[in-house]
C-alpha cells in the first residue's frame, strides 16, 4: 500500500525538519520553505494532506490555501494550518481542517495527520 | 238742535287752536322721545275741548248730551296719555307694554260705554237737567257711582305722572328743571279746576277745566319751544353722560356739583341713590383734600393722579376746564377722570420685565450681540467687552472685523445661507479676533430678528470654546496617537507571537522527536531529561498563549464581531485534537452536543471558540486523572450552555470568587501539574462579558469543577 502523499511548508527549517521526521514514517513526504515553490510543487502532485505555515517568504500561506480550495484538482486534499498568528488563522477556520498555533506537538500532529488523511 | 256762541267762549277757541296746532307739530317731530304720547296728549285736549265748546254752545238738552257724551273720549284718554308721556319721558317707557295699555284703557272704556248708555242704567248720571245761569245754557248732573270710579281713576293717573315728573325735576341737572316746571304748572291748573267743579268748590255749573286746559296748552307750547322740551330730552344725556366709562362731574361757580355722571359715582365710592346735585364738591371729594387744594384756582389741567398702595393702587387721568360764559366769567368746571390703572399697570409691568431681561443680559457670562441688517453691531452685553476685551465702540463696527481674517469668508458665506434661507437659527463655530489681537473660538447661536416678515438683523448667543476648541484638538491628536499606537502594538504581538513560538515549536518538537527515539535509542536519564524539556516548553507556550490573548483582548477594542455560524461545525472544529491531547495526559475526553440547538446561531464565533478551547485547555490542564466532559446544552430559549466538567483537584470556596481575576491562578500556589500563567478565565470572563452571557462555577476540592457558560440564544430564522 502507497503512503498517502504529504506536502509541509513551513520556512522555519528546524521545524521543517521536525515535521517531516514526524511525518516520514507514515506518509510519502515532500518539503518546501516558500509559497512559489508550493504553488510550483502543487502543479505537479496533489497531495492528500497540506501541512502549511501561514507566515512563509513568497506567496503568503493564505495564498496557497486559497489555491487550494478554488480548485476542483483539491478537494480530496486535507490541510492543517500551523501558525504562530491565531487571530488570522481563526479566520481561515472554515478553509481547513485543522489549526494548531505553535508550538506545535509533534505527537499530536502525527496522530491528527494519520486521523485526517484516513477520512476520504 | 240749536246752538248759541257767544265771545266769552274764545279762550276755549285758543286752546283748541294751540293744542291741535301742538299735536300736529309733534306729531310730525314724533321721532323725539316722548313726542308720541304728548301728540295724542294733545289730541285729546284738542277733542276734549272742541266737543265742550260745542256742548256749552248747545241750547237744548239733546245738543248738550250729545257733545257731552262725545267730549268723554277725550276726557278719558288724556290721563292715559299723561301718564304714557310721563312714562316716556322719564326713561320708563319699557314699562308701558301693549298689555299695560290696555289695562289702563279697561275704565276708561267702561266709561265711555257708560256714558252713552245711561239712560238705561244711571250709573254715570243719576239725573241730567238743563239750567240757565251766568248768560249760559249749562247741564246741571247728579254723578252716579260710575262717575266717582272715573274721576278717582283720572286723577290717580294724574297723580302718578306727576310724580314721575317732580322725582326727575329733583334728579336731572339744573337745565332741564324749567322746562320740567312748566311741565309740571301746565298739568297742575286744569287738575285744581277740574276738582273746584267736581266737588262744587266754587257753587257754579260751568266746568273750568276746559278754559284751565289752555292755559295747559299755552303752558305746553312755551315748555316744547323756549326750553326746547322734546329737542334736548335728558334721556340723551343719561345715555351719553351716564353710559360713559369716564367719569365727569361739572361745578358750578360756587363749586357745587351739579351733575355727576354713574362713572365718576362709582370712582369716588358714592351711592347711586343718594342726592349728589347740589353739594359742594370739597363735600363730595371729602377724603380727598389734597386733591382740592391742588385744582383750587387751575383753570386747565391734564394729571395722572393716584390713589392707594401697592396692589389696590388705582391710576387715573384727570383733565379740568372752566366753563366760561359771553363775558368771560367763570360759570362753572368741567372735571372728566378716566380710569387708566390697567393701562399703568401694563407700562410698569413692561418696564419691570424690560429692567428684568436688561439685568439677565447684561450679567450672562456669555456673549449676547445684536447686528443690523447691514451687518453693524447694534448691541454687545458686557461680557463681550470682558471676554474679547472691547469697549463699547465696538458697537457701530462691522461684525466681519471682528472675525479672524482667515474664517470671514467662509462665516460670511454662512451668514449669508442663513439670511437667503431664513433659518431661524443657526449654529456656528468661528474664530474671533480679540481686543489684544489673540484669537478667541466662539460658539455662537445665531437667530434672525424678523420685523413684519423682513429681516432687520440677526442676535447671537455666544460662549468661549476656546479651551474646548483646544481640548478637542488635543484629544483627536491623542486619538489619532492611540490608534497608531494600537496598530504598532497589534504589530508588535504578532511579531512578539512569532518570534516567541517558532523556537519553541524547534524545542517540542525536537524534545518529543528525541523521546519517540527518533534520534537512536535513549537511557532513563536522558529519557527524564527529554521529558522535563518537553514539559517546561508546554509550561512555556501555555504562558505565552495567555499572555498573548490578555494582550491581544486588551489592546483590541473589545467588540465583537458577529455572524451566522452553526454551533455544531463549532464545536467540532473546537473539539478536534482535544482527545489527542487528553489522551496524552491518560485521561478521557468526551463531548455532547443538544441536538435540538438550532443549525444557525448569531455570534462570534472566533470568540466562542476561543471560550471553548480556553476551558476544555484548562480542565485538562488541572486534571490529572479520570475525564474531562463537554455538554453543549440548551437549557432554555433564551440560552444555549457550554459546560465544561473535569475530575480535576477543583476550586476552594474561598478561591471562587476571584477565579476569574487575571493572574490569581499564582496565588493558588504552583505544582507541576497545573501551571500556567492564570490567564485563561479572565480571558474567558471578559469575552462572555461581552456576549451579556453568563458563567457559573460549581466545583468542590478534590472532586472536580464545572464550569457553564450561558450565551444569549440569537437564532437565526
Amino acid at each position: 500500500m502507497t503512503k498517502p502523499f504529504a506536502l509541509i511548508v513551513e520556512d522555519d527549517p528546524k521545524l521543517n525538519e521536525i515535521i517531516c521526521l514526524t511525518l516520514e514514517a507514515d506518509f510519502e513526504v515532500e518539503t518546501c520553505i516558500d509559497g512559489d515553490t508550493a504553488m510550483e510543487l502543487l502543479g505537479n502532485v496533489v497531495p492528500q494532506i497540506v501541512i502549511l505555515d501561514l507566515h512563509i517568504p513568497g506567496r503568503p500561506g493564505q495564498e496557497v490555501l486559497t489555491h487550494l480550495r478554488s480548485n476542483k484538482r483539491f478537494t480530496r486534499t486535507h490541510v492543517i494550518l500551523t501558525t504562530a498568528d491565531n487571530r488570522l488563522a481563526e479566520t481561515l477556520h472554515n478553509d481547513v481542517d485543522m489549526i494548531l498555533l505553535k508550538p506545535v506537538s509533534p505527537t499530536q500532529l502525527r496522530e491528527l495527520a494519520l486521523r485526517i488523511s484516513s477520512l476520504q | 238742535m240749536s246752538y248759541h256762541f257767544t265771545i266769552s267762549m274764545m279762550p276755549l277757541a285758543l286752546g283748541i287752536l294751540i293744542s291741535g296746532a301742538l299735536a300736529l307739530y309733534t306729531w310730525q317731530n314724533r321721532q323725539a322721545i316722548g313726542a308720541t304720547s304728548f301728540a295724542i296728549m294733545m289730541l285729546m285736549l284738542y277733542e276734549w275741548e272742541i266737543c265742550y265748546i260745542f256742548q256749552l254752545a248747545g241750547t237744548d238738552l239733546p245738543a248738550k248730551l250729545f257733545w257731552d257724551k262725545l267730549m268723554f273720549v277725550g276726557v278719558v284718554a288724556t290721563p292715559v296719555a299723561w301718564l304714557a308721556f310721563a312714562l316716556e319721558y322719564t326713561r320708563r317707557r319699557a314699562w308701558l307694554n301693549p298689555r299695560r295699555l290696555a289695562m289702563l284703557s279697561i275704565i276708561p272704556i267702561i266709561t265711555i260705554i257708560f256714558t252713552l248708555t245711561n239712560d238705561l242704567h244711571g250709573l254715570f248720571w243719576t239725573s241730567i237737567a238743563l239750567t240757565y245761569e251766568g248768560g249760559f245754557f249749562l247741564l246741571d248732573n247728579i254723578n252716579g257711582p260710575w262717575f266717582w270710579v272715573h274721576a278717582l281713576y283720572s286723577y290717580t293717573l294724574i297723580t302718578i305722572g306727576q310724580v314721575l315728573i317732580v322725582r326727575a325735576l329733583l334728579r336731572w341737572p339744573k337745565q332741564y328743571r324749567a322746562q320740567m316746571t312748566w311741565i309740571l304748572l301746565a298739568t297742575l291748573i286744569p287738575f285744581i279746576a277740574n276738582i273746584i267743579f267736581v266737588f262744587r268748590i266754587i257753587p257754579i255749573l260751568l266746568d273750568l277745566t276746559p278754559f284751565a286746559l289752555t292755559l295747559t296748552a299755552i303752558g305746553l307750547a312755551f315748555a316744547l319751544f323756549h326750553h326746547r322740551l322734546l329737542d334736548i330730552a335728558p334721556i340723551a344725556r343719561d345715555i351719553v353722560v351716564d353710559g360713559m366709562k369716564d367719569g365727569m362731574i361739572i361745578l358750578d361757580a360756587n363749586q357745587r356739583i351739579v351733575d355727576i355722571n354713574r362713572s365718576a359715582q362709582q370712582m369716588i365710592g358714592l351711592s347711586s341713590e343718594q342726592q349728589h346735585i347740589g353739594r359742594p364738591v370739597a363735600d363730595v371729594l371729602s377724603k380727598w383734600p389734597e386733591l382740592i387744594e391742588r385744582y383750587r384756582n387751575v383753570l386747565e389741567a391734564a394729571d395722572e393722579i393716584s390713589f392707594g398702595e401697592g396692589g389696590t393702587q388705582r391710576w387715573y387721568e384727570l383733565s379740568l376746564s372752566t366753563l366760561l360764559d359771553e363775558n368771560k366769567s367763570v360759570i362753572g368746571r368741567v372735571i372728566t377722570v378716566r380710569n387708566i390703572t390697567d393701562r399703568k399697570r401694563a407700562e410698569r409691568q413692561l418696564q419691570e420685565s424690560e429692567a428684568r431681561f436688561r439685568q439677565i443680559v447684561e450679567n450672562a457670562n456669555d456673549i449676547i450681540y445684536r447686528v443690523d441688517s447691514h451687518g453693524c453691531l447694534t448691541y454687545a452685553n458686557p461680557a463681550t467687552m470682558r471676554i474679547l476685551g472691547y469697549e463699547q465702540d465696538v458697537v457701530g463696527r462691522h461684525y466681519l472685523e471682528l472675525v479672524a481674517p482667515e474664517a470671514r469668508h467662509k462665516v460670511k458665506r454662512a451668514y449669508d445661507h442663513q439670511f437667503l434661507s431664513k433659518t431661524p437659527t443657526t449654529y456656528h463655530e468661528l474664530p474671533i479676533i480679540a481686543a489684544d489681537g489673540s484669537e478667541t473660538w466662539l460658539g455662537q447661536k445665531v437667530q434672525l430678528i424678523f420685523e413684519d416678515d423682513q429681516i432687520t438683523g440677526f442676535q447671537a448667543l455666544a460662549r468661549d470654546i476656546t479651551a474646548i476648541k483646544q481640548a478637542q484638538d488635543a484629544l483627536r491628536l491623542a486619538h489619532d496617537r492611540a490608534l497608531e499606537a494600537n496598530l504598532a502594538k497589534t504589530r508588535l504581538l504578532s511579531k512578539v507571537s512569532h518570534e516567541l513560538r517558532t523556537p519553541l515549536g524547534g524545542i517540542l518538537g525536537y524534545a518529543e522527536l528525541l523521546e519517540r527515539n527518533t534520534f537512536g535509542e535513549l537511557n532513563e536519564k536522558q529519557q527524564k531529561a527529554t521529558s522535563q524539556i518537553i514539559e517546561s516548553t508546554e509550561y512555556l507556550a501555555v504562558m505565552v498563549n495567555e499572555l498573548l490573548d490578555e494582550a491581544q483582548l486588551r489592546s483590541s477594542a473589545a467588540t465583537l464581531h458577529e455572524s451566522v455560524f452553526s454551533p455544531f461545525t463549532l464545536i467540532q472544529q473546537a473539539t478536534s485534537g482535544m482527545d489527542i491531547l487528553a489522551q496524552k495526559k491518560g485521561l478521557e475526553f468526551s463531548s455532547y452536543i443538544d441536538p435540538n440547538l438550532p443549525q444557525a446561531i448569531y455570534g462570534d464565533d472566533r470568540r466562542i471558540r476561543q471560550i471553548v478551547i480556553n476551558l476544555i485547555g484548562n480542565a485538562l490542564k488541572f486534571t490529572k486523572e479520570g475525564s474531562v466532559c463537554l455538554n453543549v446544552t440548551r437549557p432554555d430559549e433564551h440560552y444555549w450552555g457550554i459546560e465544561v466538567t473535569d475530575t480535576g483537584m477543583g476550586i476552594p470556596k474561598e478561591a471562587q470568587a476571584d477565579i476569574f481575576e487575571p493572574f490569581r491562578q499564582l496565588d493558588r500556589g504552583l505544582t507541576a501539574d497545573n501551571r500556567g500563567v492564570g490567564l485563561g478565565l479572565s480571558i474567558t470572563k471578559q469575552l462572555v462579558d461581552l456576549m451579556d452571557g453568563k458563567i457559573v462555577l460549581e466545583s468542590e476540592p478534590g472532586k472536580g469543577s464545572s464550569f457553564t457558560i450561558l450565551l444569549p440564544m440569537k437564532a437565526v430564522g
